[in-house]
């Protein structure tokens, strides 16, 4: 019976641990899904633009001892700006039917990210700032991590301010019609461009803060973060619906509870396995996702 | 018209100036090629290792460079480095290209150890065998740490410190300098196969060796001798082990944490070691003693978690302890690496080419180059011993590898600081 009450304890701080860690994939998912729901088109620059704005935020607490909360600001501000960049060399004059082309062109942002990265840096991990990191609360058997709840919560925070922008004002508002509709958009005097790159910088901003969020929950950033992060982006867009927030969301917390369950019963070399068989399923038996409408053909 | 001529003659003197002694000189350089990691989670390693055999290089060159087979003094040159990005594949590929369309006398690199071992298995097994159709190329290593590695080709050499020695060396010691110190744990990453190897087939089986109890998950067979219960221990170890790139440590910092072992060994290169051991500081998980794995005793482990490093005792072949060594320390971090048990080895090698060259009156001819590479590669071998960075090592011809000083190092306030040499 203690065993037994041993594994219960366990199971849930694992399962409990993983989703609030998994609200960093949540960020990741939405930025991912924002881009996807407004062109149609994925970013996988993403990622290494949220990694990049960390490191310039780690980079002003380095050289200025600037305080933690203006190191989060600053990653969310690069983020933006990068986020406005990619947009405009890696989406802006390619044709809107090239999918193929856009996603390249951001395959490529993301190597070119990463390779400056690993120059400024010589690919040495940094040792990066986090708050409340000396927070942990013990209730019983469970331990709180407290920084991992204030990335929760920033998380969550995040998702409400974007989904107030996105619709509660004329921002939003002309984001969703040129989600819906580009041409209708623009017709109705919506300048596409300038919409899109808002998105893309809103998204960058969201990426900047999941980047910061993510390398202080861990406490450590290295370039070696850009690509299981995109991978793990992507998987979360995908299984909460392309194009849906809250399904990226509650896939992005769901993902993390899911993957460190089977880290605790299956081991290291079984944990992803287990990931992508769930994406497999949901491709294979729920393509658009928890929460995104059903895709029909033509 | 005056100025213009002045500003046209400054300009050819600054061209002038800038260009490469090497393209100037007009008689035979001394080529070689590096391959390592320069990119993936172990870039800083190729890096820090290009660093120093590019700044060993240029010293050389300062001091007059490497005395050919006509008496000539040339220039050794680094012709490239390639990334090899800790893929076996890739490093093949350079071999080949390197073997077969460059000039280069040496191969020098390469970063990951299972890599190496692929990369030394396509090199003819013996020197003599002509009914082997291998690579026959020298290949010199300093890196790949994994023991065992060079005597699978008389054409590869390696200058590595031997990981038993130092670990078997290490756990003695801690023994007398540590006796509160009875239990141990540990985890690893197991998509490297340096560390994870490392530390099951050596780590683990050393400390049982000097007597520490395992509390870890339960192997029935872990023993003494090095590979005694090795596949059980490697099962068991999964269970709380983590891949390079990981960014969630939770649940193996609470299995370790219910473990209260007095030492847990953490065998993991840099950016894992330290997200391992920032989140067991979160957990509250205090060890009498922590043990790491010798590719950790770098900068970088300070630059990404000097405070959860705080105490970690680590065996290495490389600090600034003698005046060579602060030299080249100083030299490599100016054009940009550090220096460490691994990158030290890139500087020595330069010098381990040098004497082998002038040992084997290599000629440097475009038609003398298979002949000056058998040669090098037969003078290589016959050198017993060099002087290295923290002291003088030996060499063994038969399998290629070098026996290296080392000693044990331990962050203290943020700082790596010798606490123990063995040789002193």
């Amino acid at each position: 019976m203690d065993d037994f009450l041993y594994e219960v304890v366990e199971i849930t701080q694992t399962i409990w641990d993983g989703v609030l860690f998994g609200s960093t994939y949540a960020l990741i998912g939405i930025g991912f899904t924002l881009i996807f729901g407004a062109m149609g088109k994925l970013n996988m620059a993403y990622a290494g633009a949220a990694i990049a704005g960390a490191y310039v935020g780690l980079a002003v607490s380095m050289f200025f001892d600037a305080p933690i909360i203006l190191v989060f600001a600053v990653s969310a501000l690069v983020s933006t700006l990068m986020g406005y960049i990619v947009y405009q060399t890696c989406f802006r004059f390619i044709p809107t039917h090239n999918h193929l082309a856009a996603l390249m062109a951001s395959v490529g942002g993301l190597f070119l990210i990463d390779e400056v990265i690993v120059l400024a840096t010589r690919g040495s991990p940094m040792n990066f700032p986090g708050l409340f990191e000396d927070a942990y609360f013990e209730l019983g058997p469970f331990g709180i991590r407290g920084d991992l709840l204030f990335v929760f919560f920033i998380g969550i925070v995040s998702t409400v301010v974007l989904l107030y922008v996105l619709f509660k004002t004329r921002l939003g508002m002309a984001t969703r019609a040129v989600a819906q509709q580009d041409v209708a958009a623009q017709l109705c005097g919506i300048n596409i461009h300038r919409t899109n790159s808002i998105t893309f910088s809103i998204a960058g901003l969201l990426g900047g803060i999941a980047g910061a969020m993510t390398a202080a929950a861990v406490g450590v950033l290295s370039p070696v973060m850009t690509v299981p992060l995109t991978i793990k982006g992507l998987i979360v867009t995908v299984i909460g619906g392309l194009g849906s927030i809250p399904g990226a969301i509650i896939a992005g917390l769901f993902v993390g509870a899911f993957e460190n369950f089977f880290l605790y019963i299956r081991g290291i070399d079984e944990r992803d396995m287990y990931v992508v068989a769930l994406l497999f399923i949901f491709l294979v038996f729920r393509p658009n996702g928890i929460f995104s409408k059903t895709i029909t053909r033509d | 018209m005056k100025n213009l001529s002045k500003l046209i003659g400054a300009s050819l003197l600054l061209i002038a100036l800038s260009i490469p002694q090497s393209a100037i000189y007009a008689g035979p350089t001394l080529k070689v090629l590096g391959w390592g990691a320069k990119s993936g989670p172990l870039k800083s390693f190729g890096v820090n290792s290009e660093a120093a055999l590019r700044s060993a290089v240029a010293e050389i060159n300062s001091a007059g460079g490497v005395r050919m087979g006509d008496g000539s003094m040339a220039p050794m040159e680094v012709i490239g480095y390639e990334d090899s990005a800790c893929k076996k594949d890739e490093a093949i590929a350079i071999l080949r290209k390197t073997a077969s369309t460059t000039d280069a006398i040496v191969g020098m690199g390469t970063t990951c150890s299972g890599v190496c071992q692929a990369m030394f298995g396509v090199l003819q097994k013996k020197v003599e065998d002509t009914s082997d159709s291998g690579v026959q190329m020298p290949i010199l290593a300093d890196t790949c740490i994994r023991p065992g590695l060079a005597k699978i080709s008389e054409w590869s050499f390696r200058n590595v410190p031997n990981e038993i020695t130092m670990y078997d060396e290490l756990f003695k010691w801690i023994r007398t300098a540590y006796p509160n110190v009875k239990t141990f744990t540990g985890g690893s990453e197991t998509d490297q196969g340096h560390s994870f190897i490392t530390y099951t087939a050596i780590i683990v089986q050393m400390a049982v060796k000097h007597g520490f109890e395992w509390v870890g998950p339960a192997v029935p067979e872990l023993g003494p001798k090095v590979k005694q219960g090795m596949k059980e221990l490697q099962a068991a170890a999964k269970s709380q082990h983590w891949l390079m790139g990981d960014t969630n440590y939770t649940v193996q910092a609470r299995k370790i944490k219910k473990q209260n072992a007095d030492m847990v060994l953490v065998a993991s290169h840099p950016f894992s070691a330290c997200g391992f051991m920032k989140e067991m500081k979160r957990q509250r998980v205090k060890p009498k003693l922590l043990v790491g794995l010798t590719s950790s005793a770098s900068q970088e482990t300070l630059n990404g978690c000097m405070s959860a490093a705080e105490g970690i005792i680590i065996p290495t072949g490389f600090a600034p302890i003698t005046p060579e060594a602060k030299k080249a320390n100083s030299i490599v971090s100016k054009a940009g690496g550090f220096l460490d048990l691994h990158s030290s080895a890139a500087w020595e090698n330069a010098y381990l080419v040098k004497r082998a060259v002038e040992r084997a009156a290599i000629m440097g001819r475009p038609d003398t180059l298979q002949q000056d590479r058998r040669n090098f590669r037969n003078a290589l071998a016959s050198i017993s011993s060099q002087k290295g960075l923290i002291g003088p090592l030996t060499r063994d011809g038969s399998t290629g590898e070098a026996d290296k000083p080392y000693v044990y190092v331990q962050v203290v306030n943020g700082k790596w600081k010798v606490i123990h040499d063995p040789n002193s």
